[in-house]
């Protein structure tokens, strides 16, 4: 194999066509080897034009994208190294066709009838996307190399764009890609279809899917469950019990409060320091309806509060109002014909 | 008690500072003797209807939900307290829940058709949630799913405060 140097900043030019040169060499000798989707992956390439191609085989980015796997990778940043089909075939697999500055997608341009079916919307849409997703995307590669081509790359990817691809990264990195862009690009895998419906569905569950993750940290206990449908169950499940804890706790308070009220000026004058959040601190004395429990058990309080609603005002207020006043006149100013409870205002300010 | 500083216009701080309004609004509409079951329903409802009125005005117009439950509660208070207007009152609200459900039928008939392409198999959960959530009949599951989880989590500070005014009635 030959392997060539990368060249100067200068003689781009020049380089790049004794490269396309060496290339096509290789190219053809990589040709005679018995590989089908190597093949294919050639014929693609030298569909298009060699300086391009060259760039298409000579991204460093790629290099780094693959890593550990393939070992000459170091070799590659510089120089057209063909190890083996197999190297190139992953390094293929991996290549990633939008390049921008350090991209972090990989493409792979795998079969050569791929190639002949970019829709020229999409190739608009590629175009478009492609300055945003080079914002948007890593920079795994400082080369300054990288940056020069990524001006012809913006051409050849014209042309290799809606390629169908086997590597999940891509497709992942697309669908984090296609949530956070304003134009929708999502990356087509390997067998599906590639017109702009499908792609607009895809995108679609794309940002349900993601929708569903944040409910699932929103809703207790959603984590371990896997399938939308009981994810979904969950989430109704909570709402319900949400609902009914709050028409629950109006009902207590409807029992509650017919005499108590507090002066809310003092309260919200002052409204600073240990507010709702805080725990409230129990320095009175026990509650007045003990069967009465806020446990946040749904089924308890629907069971319970029937009973309790209309048992309250048989105990009579007045008794209550005794029970207040007698172990916490420290505590309330309370008085049944007045309204306002100073003291008891305090109370509520720490405790909101 | 860990005094922290509560950012001052923060959902919570907004809900409770409505409620706890409405709370002693309806309180000194109805001082006292409310012994009886029936009254206790009447302040029941009241109440809840502050709560929930509350809670949307803290979030204002912004989401679907919040205007939905607004426009369902001023509805209702139009209609019980205007009786002899009623027929006029009822005329507009009856055309844009009727505008409503024709949206949400159109919808419905998009649906099968649709169902073998995105929504798999989660339409019958969505349709729960849509008549869970105020508002949600006139959405798409992607918006849904997003006023379920504004909505969530209003109910939740909802729940807390109230529990907080409870406990503290209470004892």
């Amino acid at each position: 194999m030959a392997t060539r140097s990368n060249g100067t900043a200068s003689d781009r030019g020049e380089v790049e066509v004794l490269e396309s040169l060496q290339f096509t060499d290789e190219i053809q000798h990589l040709m005679s080897a018995p590989t089908t989707d190597n093949a294919g992956f050639f014929t693609a390439l030298l569909e298009l034009p060699a300086p391009q191609a060259v760039q298409l085989l000579h991204s460093p980015e790629s290099a780094k994208l693959i890593a550990a796997p393939v070992p000459n990778v170091e070799d590659f940043k510089g120089s057209f190294h063909f190890p083996s089909n197999s190297g190139l075939i992953e390094r293929a697999a991996r290549f990633s066709v939008f390049a921008g500055e350090g991209n972090n997608n990989t493409k792979k341009s795998n079969s050569p009838e791929t190639t002949s079916n970019i829709s020229s919307a999409n190739l608009e849409k590629a175009v478009k996307s492609e300055p945003a997703e080079s914002e948007s995307s890593q920079p795994l590669v400082s080369d300054p190399t990288v940056e020069k081509r990524s001006i012809k790359r913006k051409d050849r990817e014209k042309k290799v764009k809606e390629s169908k691809k086997k590597s999940k990264t891509a497709a992942n990195e697309s669908s984090e890609d296609a949530e956070k862009l304003p134009y929708v690009h999502v990356r087509a895998r390997r067998g599906q279809a590639t017109d702009s419906h499908s792609l607009a569905e895809r995108a679609r569950r794309e940002k349900i899917n993601a929708r569903m993750k944040l409910l699932q940290e929103l809703v207790p206990g959603c984590n371990k469950i896997s399938g939308t449908a009981l994810v979904l169950d969950e989430i109704i499940n909570h709402v319900q019990s949400l609902q009914h804890q709050v028409e629950f706790l109006s009902m207590r308070l409807a029992a509650v409060n017919p005499r108590i009220d507090f002066n809310l000026d003092s309260i919200f004058t002052a409204e600073s320091g240990s507010i709702i959040d805080c725990n409230f601190p129990s320095m009175v004395m026990p509650m007045m309806w003990p069967e009465v429990q806020v446990n946040g058990n749904r089924q308890q309080y629907q069971q319970q509060w029937h009973f309790d609603a209309l048992q309250q005002p048989v105990w009579g207020r007045e008794e209550v109002c005794n029970n207040y006043i007698t172990p916490e006149n420290s505590l309330l100013s309370y008085d049944s014909s007045t309204n306002s409870v100073t003291l008891h205002s305090n109370q509520l300010k720490m405790e909101l | 008690m860990n005094p922290q500083h509560l950012n001052a216009s923060s959902l919570k701080s907004r809900f409770t500072r409505r409620f706890l309004r409405a709370l002693t609004k309806i309180n000194a509409q109805k001082p006292i003797s409310s012994s009886s079951p029936r009254e206790i329903f009447q302040r029941y409802g009241r109440i809840k209807a502050a709560a929930d009125k509350s809670m949307a005005n803290s979030v204002r117009s912004r989401r679907t939900w919040s205007r939905a439950m607004l426009w369902k509660l001023r509805s209702r208070s139009y209609r019980q307290a205007s009786s002899g207007r009623r027929s006029a009152v009822k005329t507009s609200t009856t055309t844009s829940h009727q505008a409503i459900r024709k949206k949400t039928n159109h919808e419905k008939e998009n649906k099968p058709t649709k169902t073998g392409e995105d929504q798999v198999g989660f339409v019958v959960q969505a349709d729960e949630l849509r008549e869970l959530v105020p508002g949600g009949e006139a959405m798409d599951l992607c918006n849904l799913l997003d006023e379920t989880a504004h909505y969530i989590k209003c109910l939740t500070t909802q729940v807390q405060v109230m529990k907080k005014i409870v406990d503290f009635y209470s004892l």
